[in-house]
């Protein structure tokens, strides 16, 4: 990759600027986790991606493959130990600390002494700004909690507690919402119905997204690219670009273009998985 | 639970003391342990006496208060020393360590030196503070999360962006509520048990000036009775913690 010698800062910053609308950058990135005993394990490899403003991009792929390892970097949970990560042109963890991110992961992580209404304030608190009422209620609302504000998570179904953890994640009306498995712990019939929310509420708000999944049906659904990668190390095997119009109701999913596609991903999951 | 299941519970504990104290009983009349084990019935009625009884009832107030300030000396302390732990990360090991050999000292071997330095009467509280105090210590940093390791919580707060005193406030304190009153509930009984060890040590007034007195003395009547009042006191310190302890789990869970 060529690089301009200009005033290197740090090493999570970009030297060469990102396309023209790309609201997430990984360019070269690759992650090694030093192991006991001086050993160490190559997550990622040369993973290129970039996701264009107002973009839903889906990673998937089989365990371990690093997809989630990518979506930490985005978040600036991880650093890359090569290539680079830009969110929005600069280092991933500026974006979070501008309370400009948000992010919802396979558990909800709801505060379990808080209800559901002041769960889904805390970034507002976190962000020490006032809350916005009326934007709690409407999200409360958009993700059909109404009547349960004052429930605890303990009290709400696992379906109801990730609807919760996504109005979060949305309230501060991030600039890229990041979502890793959030409907991986939840049975079939749930989770197609949470996919049909997800992309009614997406629909509504139109924030660039990167959804991670092992379940190629929820990407194909979901996203206008679906990433697919292949493990140890992780990379980039196939971009496929999802080319079904907008809104997708669950006569989508019955297709035979969409079953294509998923047959498509779907070999190429497998063809790699199969050992060599 | 159900009722029934609680009613049960609670007969088979009542019955458990009740099959306890026939046995000490039978062991105390027969006279099969000697004659410092007297029967269960000859100290109740040894506590029935008036004056007997309000010497040792005067006796566990002033273990109670030395209980309660060492109770509280030590929970301060732990709360202190946890929260330097929390603001300078590079000291927790040594804090830690710390906290350890003061509490693998004997109690016998510190007893001259806080003889000299806090005085005898002082001594039953420092006692009880030092057991308590490293047990809360113990608690509070297992609560606030200073062994290391992070939930899903503590990124939610890093992807939105949270500053350190926010996180403390938001997600460290009250995540770290059930576990300090956990060590609470032991930090209590232990405390009434170091004011009574720490009476030994010369203090004026006390279940253990009482149980050093009694033994030098043989009366056994008051040495088992003053020994029933510390167990009491005991239990139920450990008794009003748990239910403040189950009422804050029902609360942050």
């Amino acid at each position: 990759m060529p690089r301009t010698t200009s005033d290197v800062t740090t090493p999570t910053l970009t030297l060469t600027p990102p396309p023209r609308g790309a609201a997430v950058a990984l360019d070269a990135v690759g992650k090694t986790f030093g192991l006991a005993r001086g050993r160490s394990v190559t997550a990622l490899q040369g993973v290129d991606l970039q996701v264009a403003d107002g973009e839903f991009v889906a990673i998937v792929g089989p365990s371990g493959c690093g997809k989630s390892t990518v979506l930490r970097m985005v978040a600036g949970l991880e650093a890359p130990t090569e290539g680079t990560v830009a969110v929005e042109g600069r280092a991933p963890g500026d974006l979070a600390r501008s309370h400009r991110l948000g992010v919802a992961f396979q558990e909800h992580a709801l505060l379990p002494w808080s209800n559901v209404w002041d769960n889904v304030a805390l970034p507002y608190r976190l962000a020490g700004r006032p809350v916005d009422r009326a934007r709690v209620d409407a999200l409360v609302e958009l993700v059909g909690l109404q009547g349960f504000e004052k429930a605890r998570p303990r009290q709400l179904s696992g379906g109801m507690r990730q609807r919760a953890a996504i109005a979060r994640a949305l309230v501060l009306h991030p600039d890229v919402l990041l979502l890793d498995e959030p409907f991986g712990a939840l049975d079939a019939v749930t989770r197609r119905r949470m996919n049909r929310e997800l992309a009614r509420i997406w629909a509504e708000e139109r924030i660039t997204t990167v959804l991670v999944t092992h379940d190629v049906e929820e990407a194909l659904f979901l996203a206008d690219r679906v990433v697919v990668m292949t493990g140890r190390p992780g990379t980039v095997r196939h971009v496929h670009e999802v080319a079904f119009a907008r809104p997708r109701g669950a006569e989508l999913t019955r297709s035979p273009e969409f079953h294509e596609a998923v047959d498509l991903l779907t070999g190429l999951l497998d063809a790699e998985s199969t050992p060599a | 639970m159900t009722s029934p299941t609680r009613a049960r519970r609670t007969v088979l504990a009542v019955l458990g003391v009740v099959l306890l104290l026939a046995a000490a009983q039978v062991v105390g009349r027969t006279g099969v342990a000697g004659p410092s084990w007297p029967p269960m019935t000859d100290v109740v009625a040894y506590l029935l006496d008036e004056t007997r009884r309000a010497t040792v009832l005067r006796a566990a107030g002033a273990t109670v208060a030395s209980a309660a300030w060492g109770l509280l000396a030590g929970v301060l302390a732990a709360c202190a020393t946890a929260g330097v732990g929390l603001l300078l990360p590079p000291l927790r090991p040594g804090l830690d360590r710390l906290a350890a050999l003061l509490h693998a000292v004997p109690v016998i071997a510190l007893a001259p030196l806080l003889i000299t330095t806090v005085g005898r009467e002082s001594t039953p509280a420092v006692v009880a503070g030092l057991g308590a105090g490293f047990v809360v210590f113990v608690a509070v940093s297992s609560g606030l999360g200073l062994g290391g390791g992070t939930s899903t919580h503590d990124d939610v707060f890093t992807t939105f962006g949270a500053s350190r005193v926010r996180r403390l406030v938001r997600l460290q304190l009250p995540r770290a509520v059930p576990t300090l009153l956990d060590g609470l509930t032991l930090a209590a009984p232990a405390a009434v048990l170091g004011a009574t060890i720490g009476e030994w040590f010369g203090a004026p007034r006390g279940l253990g000036v009482l149980v050093v007195s009694a033994m030098q003395n043989f009366q056994v009547d008051l040495l088992w009775a003053a020994a029933a009042c510390a167990t009491v006191l005991s239990l139920l310190a450990y008794g009003v913690t748990t239910v403040a302890q189950r009422a804050a789990v029902r609360r942050v869970s």
